[in-house]
């Protein structure tokens, strides 16, 4: 039996978006993702057999850093190229879809879309290195570490602990299209830009695959008018219009509560589809602009085949005790 | 030639102190100019370490009269950039020997934005700072560095002598579209005497002033040397006819005023508070062998610090630092 | 009004021009450099276009900037003449410093241009003094400041942003990360990934941005100068880009390999705005053609503009020291008339 495994991905991009000034947005720093990351190892010890760690590299040296000055053996660098984008993260993913038997990731919704995309049937403990995320989750690096631990050696079995998320695409006429991990969206603007959703107004609606009025952005949207829980293989598809008859509050962006107008909104099932007719738009994915469109319709669906995130309350209640 | 009255008026007078003409300077200036304004460590509510802007805050309110953070280099570069850009800062920098800590702004945008930009930037900034030795504060508190800014070009440089002077030269400073370093002396702010309360009155840059007329030697002084060289001048008074010459502004230099006087007296010693070597009195020096050659009756002398650092103790300090003794002592070599 | 509305396609084809402009007076720069028509040094922006036209385009012609060494970008996208620019850089007097700055000092203060810098990290304090004036005026009007990721590592920069952040001045701090502070790889100057985080030190919101990108670069100062605007004070960017020539012309550039220009040049500013506006329907390739050519005739006219001009006289080198003369440099400047001897030793 292989020693269990846990990959660690950080993305050093993220919480460092233009975000830190339109809305309030928390920043996150390297320091506290290289200190984060390093903590995960620490976690690795809650459990008492050898658990095995590689970290992806990454354009901060993060990654390689936590792992030369690593106190413990069984630390290694993963052997993939570095170009400072998403790609670098789909890369690592891949490696860890064959190696890995649980991967912690920080950074925001992108990253853990661009993990997603790649990472099979890994478990996923997806920890959040910004504010306004709404799949990955606050918490420690130690605490993360050792929730993967629990999981990579079976001690929380991860069909227990982990849900299969839903994810939501978005597919213009041409063909191209975007994926999003909890939502597609359509942007009143001309470029991708700074990629941001610079205003929540700008939404013109999208497609979730979950919502809760505690979400941020679209999902928080959606959330306001129906509560969709992750892992449901379902969508939520939007159409706001700030004329509209209807209108719901919502946390839109960190530091923001606002009215916001909903001309329709629904639930579709997997593979269902809804479309949009749109004269000039930004296509987003997890709040970030991808793909500019102009005279086109994009159609939106749900698809239940996105990464296994794993519920940590999940995993602790079912981690060995002393007691019964 | 000094004798020309300073513009417009001197008529009405008023006895007050070196630290109340500058702060009366700075009020007829930020009075007469919405623009001026005043910048520095503890220039504001605590009214200067040295109290010489004390109540402008309560009267101008802290935007005219700003207390910055200990950060030469970025407040003296902001009121670079607030002059050539529309405004006329008056900054203060506490210890002259802080200069160096902003010297990159100084010395490659204060002085060279005008000549590099072809004439097309205005550089409407003072900077008032403080020099001297004598109170016990140590080397990096008593240093005298005006040779620097007098010797570097784009920069113009003052050392006003008397209560007068010092009024006339800063409002000539804040009014002038050109950087001008105005070097106050630490031991005259109580000095006092009378002062011209005519608000268009203005000592030009660029012009000493002759305090004391004589016949048989000129002193050439600066800054508390000035005061101090009249005392020995009415000591030697029947012995020695002394006439003494504040020099008031190192760059532009009154080279006429000098010679002026030397045709007359023959004799100079130049008294400024500055290491002896490669400084104002060299330049002054300089000038009377090139244009009064023919004038000269005997080797001019210079007075100065011998080219030590201030140093801390009394006695060390009370060496080194020059006096009316230095004075004294340089006319007998040359009377 | 902003310099340029890239809301609108008139004035996104403007941006590419511009773009476009800053290339061909840069390329036309190195050549004549090559050839030795132009002395001193010349540090060119090919590469980096993106930002200065981004965030030119955002600012207000009543805003100042201020600039680096590597400044000729910024004063075209500022609206600066290339002919008068040009003239500059070859040392004539209807250059926009008479000949007296060269390229490293190019200025218009009428254009509320401060002037390119010949020293790594001073703009920065002059733009707070120029936010100060703004402020102080109470008028609707920012500083932004362009300044290299080198400068990062200097401290009248941090100076300057304590200065700013400390009193809501209206400004912008925008670095231009090109990856290498003179020859020396960023991340060996610097230890930090993202120079945003800066901005973190101040209490102010800092954030990198993708300085290839010119809509992205002209979003952020946007947003940046509404909040420098409303008196919340600076804002601090990085954008991420890349100088695809030396430090200086003449560089052998031993710290990086074509190999790595050229992975940049995939992601080469120009080219990929022009494909997106081509892609939208809004510039045929017949229109590039042109716009093209009259880009390449204007800077031909710069250069036509810039040789045909007089040069300074020597009596000129003693203009422009004050604004109030010297007798001092008047006595030189007499003896070069009198007898053309002036401050040469005899």
């Amino acid at each position: 039996m292989p020693t269990p495994t846990v990959g660690v991905v950080v993305n050093p991009a993220a919480g460092r978006d233009v975000r830190r000034l339109t809305g309030s947005a928390s920043v996150s720093d390297t320091y506290g993702k290289r200190r984060a990351a390093e903590c995960v190892l620490a976690g690795l010890d809650a459990v008492d057999e050898p658990v095995d760690a590689v970290f992806a590299p990454d354009s901060s040296r993060i990654g390689q850093r936590a792992v030369e000055e690593a106190d413990r053996s069984g630390v290694d660098v993963l052997d993939v190229e570095v170009e400072g984008t998403g790609a670098d993260t789909r890369r690592a993913a891949a490696a860890f879809r064959e190696t890995a038997d649980a991967v912690v990731t920080f950074g925001g919704d992108g990253t853990t879309r661009d993990l997603a995309v790649e990472i099979g049937d890994v478990p996923v403990i997806a920890v959040s290195t910004g504010t306004n995320n709404v799949v990955p989750t606050m918490a420690d690096g130690t605490v993360a570490g050792a929730a993967a631990a629990f999981v990579a050696t079976g001690a929380a079995p991860a069909d227990a602990v982990a849900t299969r998320h839903t994810t939501v695409t978005a597919e213009a006429a041409d063909g191209r299209s975007v994926r999003g991990l909890a939502t597609v969206g359509l942007v009143d603007r001309s470029f991708v830009g700074t990629r941001a959703i610079l205003d929540p107004d700008d939404f013109l609606g999208g497609m979730v695959s979950r919502a809760s009025r505690g979400d941020i952005g679209l999902s928080g949207i959606a959330g306001a008018c129906t509560h969709l829980a992750p892992g449901t293989p379902r969508g939520i598809a939007l159409d706001l219009d700030p004329d509209a008859d209807l209108t719901v509050s919502a946390i839109t962006t960190p530091g923001v509560v606002e009215d916001v107008g909903v001309a329709d909104w629904g639930r579709l099932d997997p593979d269902a589809e809804r479309t949009f007719a749109v004269d000039e738009a930004v296509v987003s994915a997890d709040g970030e602009r991808e793909l500019a469109v102009q005279d086109t319709t994009i159609a939106v669906r749900p698809v239940a085949d996105g990464p296994r995130i794993v519920d940590l309350d999940a995993v602790f209640e079912r981690a060995p005790t002393i007691g019964e | 030639m000094s004798t020309q009255p300073d513009t417009p008026s001197a008529d009405s007078t008023e006895s007050m102190t070196v630290r109340e003409a500058i702060r009366a300077a700075l009020r007829e200036e930020m009075d007469r100019d919405e623009d001026v304004f005043v910048m520095g460590e503890d220039v504001g509510n605590y009214g200067g370490v040295f109290e010489v802007t004390d109540g402008l805050y309560e009267e101008y309110g802290d935007e005219r009269v700003r207390d910055t953070p200990i950060s030469e280099a970025g407040f003296v570069g902001a009121g670079v950039g607030a002059a050539a850009s529309g405004t006329r800062p008056v900054v203060e920098v506490m210890f002259s020997d802080f200069l160096g800590v902003a010297g990159e702004q100084i010395m490659n945008q204060m002085a060279k934005m005008r000549y590099m930009f072809g004439g097309k930037a205005e550089m409407p900034i003072t900077v008032r700072t403080t020099e001297g030795g004598g109170m016990g504060a140590a080397s990096q508190h008593s240093g005298t560095p005006h040779t620097w800014f007098a010797h570097f070009p784009g920069l113009k440089a003052v050392t006003p002598g008397t209560p007068k002077a010092a009024k006339g030269l800063l409002k000539s400073a804040i009014r002038s579209n050109d950087p001008v370093f105005f070097f106050e002396n630490k031991l005259m702010y109580e000095q006092d005497g009378e002062v011209p309360t005519d608000p268009s009155y203005t000592a030009p840059i660029g012009e000493a002033a002759v305090e004391r007329e004589g016949s048989d030697v000129t002193v050439v002084a600066t800054q508390r040397l000035v005061g101090e060289s009249l005392s020995v001048a009415d000591d030697l008074a029947g012995e020695v006819d002394v006439e003494v010459v504040d020099l008031r502004s190192l760059y532009p230099l009154d080279t006429e005023t000098l010679a002026d006087s030397i045709r007359k007296t023959g004799r100079m010693v130049i008294a400024d508070e500055s290491p002896v070597s490669y400084g104002v009195h060299a330049e002054v020096v300089s000038r009377m062998v090139e244009d009064e050659f023919f004038s000269l009756d005997a080797p001019l002398q210079r007075v100065g610090v011998p080219d030590t650092h201030v140093p801390f103790s009394t006695p060390l300090e009370d060496e080194v630092v020059p006096d009316g003794d230095d004075v004294r002592s340089a006319i007998h070599q040359v009377v | 009004m902003t310099l340029i509305s890239m809301k609108d396609s008139d004035g996104r084809e403007e941006a590419l021009r511009r773009m476009l402009l800053i290339r061909e007076f840069d390329s036309t720069a190195g050549d004549l450099f090559a050839d030795g028509d132009i002395p001193g040094f010349v540090h060119l922006y090919i590469g980096e276009e993106a930002v200065a036209v981004g965030a030119c385009a955002a600012l207000d012609e009543e805003d100042f900037i201020t600039s680096t060494h590597r400044g000729h970008g910024h004063c075209i996208a500022k609206g600066l003449d290339p002919r008068r620019m040009m003239a500059e850089l070859l040392g004539k007097r209807d250059g926009y410093c008479n000949g007296k700055g060269g390229s490293m000092h190019i200025a218009d203060v009428d254009a509320n241009m401060l002037g390119a810098n010949g020293i790594v990290g001073a703009g920065p304090p002059l733009a707070a003094g120029a936010a100060l004036t703004c402020q102080y005026h109470d008028e609707d009007r920012v500083a932004l400041a362009f300044l290299g990721d080198g400068a990062v590592a200097q401290g009248q920069i941090h100076e300057a942003i304590n200065l700013a952040a400390t009193w809501d001045l209206p400004a912008v701090f925008l670095v231009e990360n090109n990856h290498f502070g003179e020859g020396t790889p960023v991340e060996e100057q610097h230890n930090v990934e993202n120079l945003s985080e800066t901005a973190e030190s101040y209490n102010i919101p800092g954030f990198t941005v993708d300085g290839m990108d010119v809509t992205a670069v002209n979003e952020a100062v946007e947003e940046a100068r509404k909040r420098a605007i409303a008196g919340d004070g600076p804002t601090f960017i990085e954008a991420e880009t890349y100088r695809y020539r030396g430090h200086f012309e003449g560089d052998p550039q031993p710290y990086r390999t074509e190999e790595d220009v050229e992975r940049w040049q995939q992601r080469d500013p120009i080219d990929a705005f022009t494909e997106q506006l081509i892609d939208r329907g809004e510039l045929a390739e017949s229109e590039l053609d042109d716009l093209r050519a009259e880009v390449e005739a204007e800077i031909e006219e710069a250069v036509e503009f810039a040789r045909e001009a007089d040069e300074p006289t020597p009596e000129e080198a003693y203009d422009d020291m004050f604004g109030e003369p010297v007798p001092e440099i008047e006595r030189f400047a007499n003896a070069l008339r009198t007898d053309g001897r002036g401050g040469d030793p005899q």
